[in-house]
C-alpha cells in the first residue's frame, strides 16, 4: 500500500520539489504567500498556473477627504489614512481590486460598452500587477529558486508583457522551459467557456499549440505539462452545470456538477504521457488523478478564503508523487 | 451590465469583467433544501412518541422539543457563519484543522464518521419494522388478509432486519457506482416529494379532520382485521398492567426529553457550498442555516399539533407501556406514520404516509454514503489516508473504493442493531454531538488563530472589543454543552453516565483513536518524505 511505501529517494536525495499553485484571481495576500513558498515548503521550483489577475473592481468613490465603498453589500466610509488602507487591504485580500473614483468617473463606467469595460478593467489590474512583478523581483533573493508564472484564460492582454519584463519571474506560457533533468511545456488558454473570457480557443487549435510544442521535447518521461484546463472528464473538470443566465443548475438542493475540461489536453496526454501534468481553471474540482502513466493534479482554488491551495510535486527521475497544501 | 449593485437599481458599488467562475450565488432556496433533507425530523417525531411510554412519561415533548431547538439555534448561526469564512471547503475537518489544529480536526471529523457509520444500523433497522414490516401490517389492518400479516410479521425477525438492511445498503451504495452521482440526484428529488407527502402533509390533514373518537373506532377495526377485537380497551388494560397511569407534566423529566429532540440538530448544517465566489451578501448561509432550523421547528410543530389531537398522551403513554400482542400488534408498537395511516381510515393514504416515511430512511443511505466518502477523499487528499481511498472510476465517477468501506461498515452495524443491543436508539448523539461541540469551541479560536481570515470576511465586526464569531461560537459550546448534559443525565439516551457509562468512554476513544491515526500516518509519511504538517502549514501574508 502506498501509506506504507518508503521513499527510496525523495526530494532531498536527488530530486526536485516543485510547488504548483493557479487561478489567485488578483488576490494579493495569496501572491505574497506564493512568494514564500520556496522557503516554507523547501520547493526549488515554483509555477503558477494562470489565471493571476482579479474579476471585480469596487470602486473608492470620493466624498471630501474620505472614501465611500459598497463590501459585500453593504456601505462603508473610511475617513481616515488608516482607515482606507484597512478598507484597501480587505478588498485586496477577497481578490478584489480597490480603485478610488470620483462618482461621475463611477457613472461613466457604468455606461460603457461590455467591450470598454473590459479595456478599462485591464488598466486596472496591470498597475497592481506591474507590482506583485516588483514585489517579487524583491522577495525571490534566492538564485537557485525558479518561478515561473503564466497568465490563464481569464487574465486580460498585457499580463505576458509585464511577466516578460520581470526579472526573477521567468515566462513559460507557449514555450518549453527546463530546470533539472526536466523540461516543461505551457499553455494559458482554456477551451471555449459559456463566460468569453480573453483567452479561450477552440479544440482543435489547443490541440495544435500544445502538440507543437511537445514534439519538441525527446524524452517525455521527464516532461511537464503546465496546461492551464485540465483533460475532459478527468474528475479534475468537474463544474457546476450553467444555463443561459449562467446561474448555477442545481438538483435536489445541489449543483450539478458536469465535466467542462478539454478533450485536447485529454488527447494530447494520451498520446504522449508526460510524467506530470499540472491543471488549474476549475477551482472546486481539486483532485489527482492518473492518465495511463501521467500524474494530473488540479489543486483547486479557494482565492476568496485567503488561503492559496497548491500542490507540492516530488519529482524523482520519471516518477512523480505529490501533496497537497493549503496555506 | 453585471455590476452587483446595478441591478440592485443603485449606484455601481462593484464591476465585474468577463471572467470564468462569475456565477450568480445559488438560491438560499436551494441551501434551504439541502439542509432540510438531511434533517431526520421524521424520525426524530417517531422516536419521540415510539419512546415517550418508555422513558420520557409525563415530559411535555412540545416543550421539549423547544429547549432543543433553542440549544441548536447558537449552533446553526455559528455554522452560517463559517461557512460564509470559508465558504466551500467543506465542514469541521477543515474549520476545526485551521482554527485548531490538523489532527484535532481529523479526530473530530473521523469521530462524526465513525458515528455517522455506527448510526447506519439504526436507519436500516428502522426502516425494516416501520416501513416494509409496518406497511405488510397496514395492508392486512385494512384489508384483512393474513398474506399481508405474515408479509409483515416477517421484517420483525432478527434475521430479516438484517437482510432487508444489508439488502438497502447495497442497493444504495449500487445506486452510486452504476449509477453515479447524477442518479442518486434524481432519486433524491423523487423521494423527497413522496417524503414531504407521506410524512408531513398527509398527516396534517389527517390531523384536521380526524377527532380521537375517531381514530379510537378506526384503531379498533383496524386490529380486529389483525385478529383483536376492541383493542383500545385491551391496550389500557395492559398498560394499566404493566403500571401506566396518566401523570401531568413534569419539569425534570421534559428537560431529559430534550434528548430525543437533540436527533435534529447533529445533521442541519450541511450546507458550505453556496457561495459566490465573490462574497456580495452574507444572508444565504443565514437564511439556510438557521432557516433549516426554522422549517424543522415548523414542520415539527405542526405534526405535534395534528398528531396530538388525534392520538394524546395517554394513548401513547400506554403504547409504551402495554405488551403490542396485548391489542394485536404482535410485531411491536406503531409508529407514527402507522398510527397515522389508521387514523386515516384509507389504506391508500396509509401506503403513502408509510412508503413516504421508508424513502426519508432509505435515502438517507445514500446521502450519508455521501457524506462519509467525501470526508475519506479529504483524508486522502491530505495523505492522512492512503491515495487509493480516492480513486474514482472513470466511467461512472464514483469513489468507488470509498464506497466500499463505507458499505462493509454499514453492513456491520445493521448486524448490531439486527442482533445486538450494544446501541440504543439514540446512543449515536453523544459521539456527533462531541463534533460540534469542538467545532464550536473552534469559532471561538479562529478569529485569534485566523485573524485576517475573519477579519477580511462579512463577520470581522466586534462586540466590546470580543469578535462576533467568537460570541455566537461561545453561545453555541453553551447550547452543544447543554445538550451533552442532558444526553449524559437522560437514561433514554442509551449514553448517560448513569445507565450507560460505557457510551462516554468509547466517544472518547473514538476521539482519541482519531488523533492516534492522525500522528501515527504523519510519522509513516515522514519517512516517505512527506511532511503532513506542510499540509495545514500557514504562509506568511506579508
Amino acid at each position: 500500500m502506498p501509506l506504507f511505501r518508503r521513499h527510496r529517494a525523495g526530494s532531498g536525495n536527488g530530486g526536485l520539489r516543485l510547488y504548483y499553485a493557479s487561478d489567485i484571481h488578483g488576490t494579493e495576500v495569496l501572491w505574497r504567500k506564493f512568494l514564500h513558498a520556496p522557503a516554507v515548503y523547501g520547493a526549488r521550483v515554483i509555477v503558477m498556473g494562470g489565471d493571476v489577475t482579479g474579476k471585480a473592481v469596487i470602486p473608492l468613490v470620493e466624498e471630501g477627504d474620505a472614501v465611500v465603498a459598497e463590501v459585500f453589500g453593504e456601505r462603508e466610509r473610511a475617513a481616515t489614512p488608516e482607515e482606507r488602507a484597512e478598507l484597501e487591504h480587505r478588498i485586496r485580500s477577497n481578490g478584489m481590486y480597490p480603485h478610488v473614483m470620483a462618482a461621475t468617473d463611477v457613472e461613466r463606467v457604468a455606461a460603457l460598452t461590455e467591450d470598454e469595460r473590459e479595456t478599462w478593467f485591464a488598466g486596472v489590474m496591470r498597475e497592481t500587477f506591474d507590482r506583485w512583478m516588483a514585489l517579487a523581483d524583491e522577495r525571490l533573493t534566492d538564485p537557485e529558486v525558479r518561478c515561473f508564472v503564466m497568465p490563464g484564460n481569464d487574465d486580460p492582454p498585457g499580463v505576458d508583457t509585464a511577466i516578460e519584463r520581470a526579472t526573477r519571474v521567468e515566462a513559460c506560457d507557449e514555450r518549453v522551459v527546463g530546470f533539472g533533468a526536466y523540461r516543461m511545456l505551457s499553455l494559458g488558454y482554456s477551451n471555449l467557456t459559456p463566460f468569453n473570457s480573453p483567452r479561450e480557443l477552440d479544440e482543435d487549435e489547443l490541440y495544435t499549440r500544445v502538440e507543437a510544442m511537445a514534439t519538441e521535447i525527446d524524452d517525455q518521461s521527464t516532461c511537464i505539462f503546465n496546461l492551464h484546463v485540465p483533460p475532459y472528464d478527468s474528475q479534475l473538470d468537474s463544474a457546476p452545470e450553467l444555463d443561459e443566465d449562467l446561474t448555477v443548475v442545481t438538483a435536489a438542493g445541489q449543483p450539478k456538477m458536469i465535466p467542462v475540461g478539454s478533450t485536447a489536453v485529454r488527447e494530447l496526454i494520451e498520446r504522449f504521457q508526460p510524467v506530470l501534468a499540472l491543471h488549474g481553471h476549475v477551482h472546486e474540482s481539486r483532485g489527482a488523478t492518473r492518465i495511463g502513466r501521467t500524474l494530473c493534479i488540479n489543486p483547486g482554488s479557494d482565492y476568496h478564503t485567503g488561503r492559496i491551495s497548491g500542490v507540492l510535486v516530488h519529482l524523482n527521475r520519471d516518477r512523480a508523487d505529490y501533496q497537497f497544501v493549503i496555506g | 451590465m453585471t455590476t452587483e449593485a446595478a441591478r440592485a437599481g443603485t449606484a455601481p458599488g462593484l464591476f465585474t469583467r468577463r471572467a470564468t467562475g462569475l456565477v450568480r450565488e445559488a438560491r438560499t432556496s436551494d441551501a434551504l433544501f439541502y439542509n432540510v433533507m438531511w434533517a431526520s425530523v421524521a424520525l426524530a417525531f417517531a422516536f419521540a412518541w415510539l419512546l415517550y411510554g418508555f422513558f420520557y412519561l409525563g415530559s411535555n415533548m412540545v416543550v421539549a422539543f423547544l429547549i432543543a431547538s433553542a440549544l441548536g439555534l447558537p449552533g446553526a448561526f455559528l455554522y452560517a457563519m463559517l461557512s460564509q469564512i470559508m465558504p466551500r471547503t467543506g465542514g469541521d475537518y477543515v474549520f476545526n484543522s485551521r482554527s485548531m489544529h490538523p489532527a484535532i480536526g481529523f479526530a473530530g471529523n473521523f469521530s462524526f464518521c465513525f458515528w455517522l457509520a455506527i448510526i447506519y444500523g439504526l436507519y436500516t433497522t428502522y426502516m425494516t419494522t416501520y416501513g416494509f414490516g409496518a406497511f405488510g401490517r397496514m395492508m392486512a389492518g385494512f384489508t384483512g388478509s393474513t398474506g399481508w400479516l405474515d408479509f409483515g410479521n416477517w421484517f420483525s425477525h432478527d434475521y430479516a432486519l438484517f437482510i432487508t438492511g444489508t439488502v438497502a445498503i447495497v442497493v444504495s451504495a449500487a445506486v452510486f457506482i452504476v449509477g453515479g452521482l447524477r442518479l442518486f440526484l434524481r432519486l433524491q428529488v423523487v423521494t423527497f416529494f413522496i417524503y414531504i407527502l407521506g410524512t408531513f402533509l398527509l398527516p396534517v390533514i389527517v390531523g384536521i379532520f380526524q377527532s380521537k373518537t375517531g381514530f379510537a373506532a378506526n384503531f379498533n377495526d383496524y386490529a380486529a382485521n389483525l385478529g383483536t377485537n376492541n383493542a383500545a380497551l385491551h391496550l389500557a388494560a395492559s398498560a394499566k398492567h404493566a403500571g401506566f397511569a396518566p401523570t401531568g407534566f413534569g419539569t425534570e423529566i421534559t428537560l431529559k426529553s430534550v434528548s430525543v429532540f437533540w436527533y435534529v440538530f447533529g445533521f442541519l448544517y450541511a450546507s458550505n457550498y453556496f457561495a459566490g465566489e465573490i462574497r456580495l451578501r452574507k444572508r444565504a448561509h443565514l437564511l439556510s442555516i438557521p432557516g433549516a432550523l426554522v422549517v424543522a421547528v415548523v414542520f415539527i410543530g405542526v405534526l405535534f399539533a395534528a398528531y396530538l389531537g388525534v392520538t394524546g398522551y395517554v394513548f401513547n403513554g400506554e403504547l409504551g407501556f402495554a405488551n403490542p400482542a396485548a391489542y394485536g400488534f404482535t410485531a411491536g408498537a406503531p409508529a407514527y406514520p402507522e398510527i397515522m395511516a389508521i387514523a386515516s381510515g384509507s389504506w391508500v393514504w396509509g401506503a403513502i404516509m408509510i412508503v413516504g416515511f421508508a424513502l426519508g430512511l432509505l435515502i438517507w443511505l445514500p446521502q450519508t454514503m455521501l457524506l462519509i466518502s467525501r470526508s475519506m477523499f479529504a483524508w486522502s487528499f491530505d495523505r492522512i489516508m492512503p491515495a487509493r481511498l480516492s480513486y474514482v472510476d472513470s466511467r461512472t465517477h464514483s469513489p468507488v473504493i470509498a464506497i466500499a468501506i463505507v458499505t462493509v461498515l454499514a453492513i456491520g452495524s445493521t448486524a448490531i442493531y439486527a442482533f445486538t443491543d450494544w446501541f440504543s436508539t439514540l446512543a449515536v448523539l453523544l459521539g456527533l454531538s462531541f463534533t460540534l461541540l469542538i467545532t464550536a469551541i473552534g469559532g471561538i479560536l479562529l478569529p485569534y488563530r485566523q485573524r485576517a481570515m475573519v477579519d477580511n470576511s462579512p463577520y470581522a465586526r466586534r462586540i466590546a472589543g470580543i469578535p462576533v464569531v467568537s460570541l455566537v461560537a461561545s453561545l453555541s459550546v453553551v447550547g452543544f454543552g447543554l445538550a451533552i448534559a442532558v444526553l449524559l443525565w437522560d437514561p433514554g439516551s442509551g449514553s448517560s453516565l448513569s445507565a450507560n457509562p460505557g457510551k462516554l468512554w468509547l466517544g472518547l476513544i473514538v476521539l482519541g483513536a482519531g488523533l492516534a491515526i492522525y500522528f501515527v500516518s504523519s510519522a509513516i509519511r515522514r519517512r516517505q518524505g512527506i511532511d503532513l504538517s506542510l499540509a495545514y502549514r500557514e504562509l506568511p501574508p506579508e
